[in-house]
């Protein structure tokens, strides 16, 4: 069991900025029942900048200080400039002013001994620890990130180990502002990793989610439609699944055939939010609200 | 009338207040601020009104004999799961597995039901005013759901026993499951029974019922034939 969460705020194209990482926390800490093995969020819309922000987290730096100088020298000698650093504890995080490819950049830092790359992305990060909400709220200041989007994840692990990197959301490596938080199992993970692999993508966890998210990204890069991808994996993802994906413009969710894990979502005039339980969007909105449960093989998508 | 403020207990307090109160004697309980929590009012044994005065999370009014229970709101999966007797109305939608296994009573949904609604039910009536998603009455062994609104794919799949009135469109019908003729006695009962909530409506249900060609009770496995 696991809970997913996401919310899109309307109407923001005037650069507004709305309090999603006080409203993805609320989310998650209300779901903490569902899994509290670790917890993770994407905040995007933060900027509207060219910059590439690069969230890596340093595996064996417990402070974090020496790997911060060896990530800037890496992302300095490919190509990027960097024009902000900021670190807690073993999570860093890098303002860099980039024109190029991002595979390679991505390939350069994950070549690095023990770095864990959370997230690259011009409008959306990653940010995802072990333990609950509060936890990663008290640790990382979620409740001051301002955006237009978001999705949250809190996990009880079935599958695979619990550690930071085995947490959501995944990022769709390497391409940038794509993630996805997932509640369920695939059942043809292997295979179509396998598959993957040789097309060339890299994985950095042995997490099924991961795949969901290079999956996507992939239909993405070929030019299908969010919808598109979503349908596809329908198609091609076994097992069971609610996940949601988060891009640079949108959310989107897409449920199995046996509707075999929950999904509620609610839309006003500015907001859509949607999570696993409606307990989840009380949180956020006391009042009473119309609540869609979506049902098997559902597909929707929102943009900003 | 009694109130209780949800907000202000945690839920094992809140469901030890409301079945202290049952068991002597109160007659009306009203919860306030339920939030959409789970587990609430589960197991009550002794008939009283209880009030949510808006939505609950899971398995509300689960393993219940005896309350008339009305939530002005929405519930989340397996509302009144294994309900013994008395009723539910929830005015809003509900998710998956409505009535799961119940035994007894009666389960009215003003709004939707999810999937799997009244899944292996065992008795009683599960009502939906509006649609319910897919494999609904999957495994069902006995009682009636009725539904107005459109069903999902594979209703009443592996059905024993039951029956299954639904009056508009229906995806598909599941493994063994058949229509089978609606008398006019049939038909007056369920308006007499939507009635009482408040649908005049005189919809032309359809029946379905089990075909029982999945029964194999007689046959034997192989291994026990060679034992005889």
């Amino acid at each position: 069991m696991c809970g997913v969460c996401g919310i899109l705020y309307k109407n923001r194209g005037d650069g507004a900025r709305a309090p999603i990482g006080a409203d993805l926390t609320s989310m998650l800490a209300s779901m903490v029942h569902r899994g509290a093995d670790s917890t993770g969020v994407t905040v995007a819309g933060q900027s509207r900048q060219s910059d590439l922000i690069v969230r890596v987290w340093a595996e064996d730096d417990a402070d974090g200080q020496q790997a911060l100088g060896k990530v800037e020298a890496n992302l300095e000698a490919n190509g990027a400039r960097v024009k902000a650093r900021s670190r807690v504890g073993d999570y860093l995080r890098v303002s860099v002013d980039y024109q190029g490819d991002v595979q390679k950049l991505a390939d350069a830092l994950v070549d690095m001994d023990g770095l864990v790359i959370h997230s690259i992305g011009e409008c959306s990060e990653v940010i995802k620890d072990v333990g609950t909400a509060g936890d990663l709220d008290t640790r990382h200041n979620l409740g001051r990130l301002r955006g237009t989007h978001g999705i949250g994840h809190v996990r009880l692990a079935t599958e695979s180990r619990v550690d930071i990197s085995h947490s959501h959301p995944f990022w769709a490596y390497p391409y940038s502002d794509v993630t996805v938080v997932h509640n369920g199992q695939l059942t043809n993970y292997h295979k179509l990793k396998r598959k993957y692999e040789d097309m060339g993508y890299r994985f950095q966890t042995e997490n099924d989610s991961e795949l969901i998210a290079v999956f996507l990204a992939d239909k993405l890069a070929l030019g299908a439609t969010l919808s598109e991808a979503l349908h596809d994996a329908l198609g091609t993802l076994d097992g069971t699944f609610t996940f949601l994906v988060s891009t640079r413009d949108g959310l989107g969710y897409a449920k199995d055939q046996w509707s075999a894990k929950p999904l509620v979502t609610m839309e006003t005039d500015d907001v859509i939010a949607m999570a696993s339980e409606e307990v989840a969007l009380r949180s956020v909105f006391r009042e009473e609200i119309e609540r869609v449960e979506p049902q098997e093989n559902e597909v929707m998508t929102w943009s900003i | 009338m009694v109130d209780l403020d949800a907000g202000t207990l945690t839920t094992r307090e809140l469901n030890l207040k409301i079945k202290a109160l049952a068991a002597n004697g109160a007659e009306e309980i009203r919860v306030l601020n339920p939030q959409a929590r789970h587990n609430l009012a589960v197991s009550v044994l002794a008939p009283c009104d209880i009030t949510f005065e808006g939505s609950v999370g899971y398995f509300c009014a689960s393993l219940m004999d005896g309350p008339r229970v009305t939530i002005r709101g929405n519930a989340g999966w397996a509302l009144g799961d294994n309900l013994m007797g008395g009723t539910i109305v929830a005015t809003g939608s509900v998710g998956a597995a409505v009535g799961s296994t119940m035994r007894g009573g009666e389960i009215f949904v003003g709004g939707n039901a999810g999937a799997r609604a009244g899944i292996s039910m065992k008795g009683g009536t599960l009502i939906v005013a509006g649609s319910v998603g897919f494999m609904s009455g999957f495994m069902m062994q006995k009682g009636r759901i009725i539904v107005c609104g459109d069903v999902g794919d594979g209703l009443g799949d592996s059905m024993y026993e039951g029956t299954i009135y639904a009056a508009a469109n229906i995806e598909s019908l599941g493994n063994d499951a058949i229509f089978d003729r609606i008398s006019e006695e049939e038909l007056i009962s369920i308006w007499e029974t939507l009635e009482g909530y408040g649908i005049k409506e005189q919809y032309q249900f359809r029946k379905i019922v089990s075909a029982k060609k999945l029964y194999h009770f007689d046959a034997l496995e192989r291994l026990e034939k060679t034992v005889i």
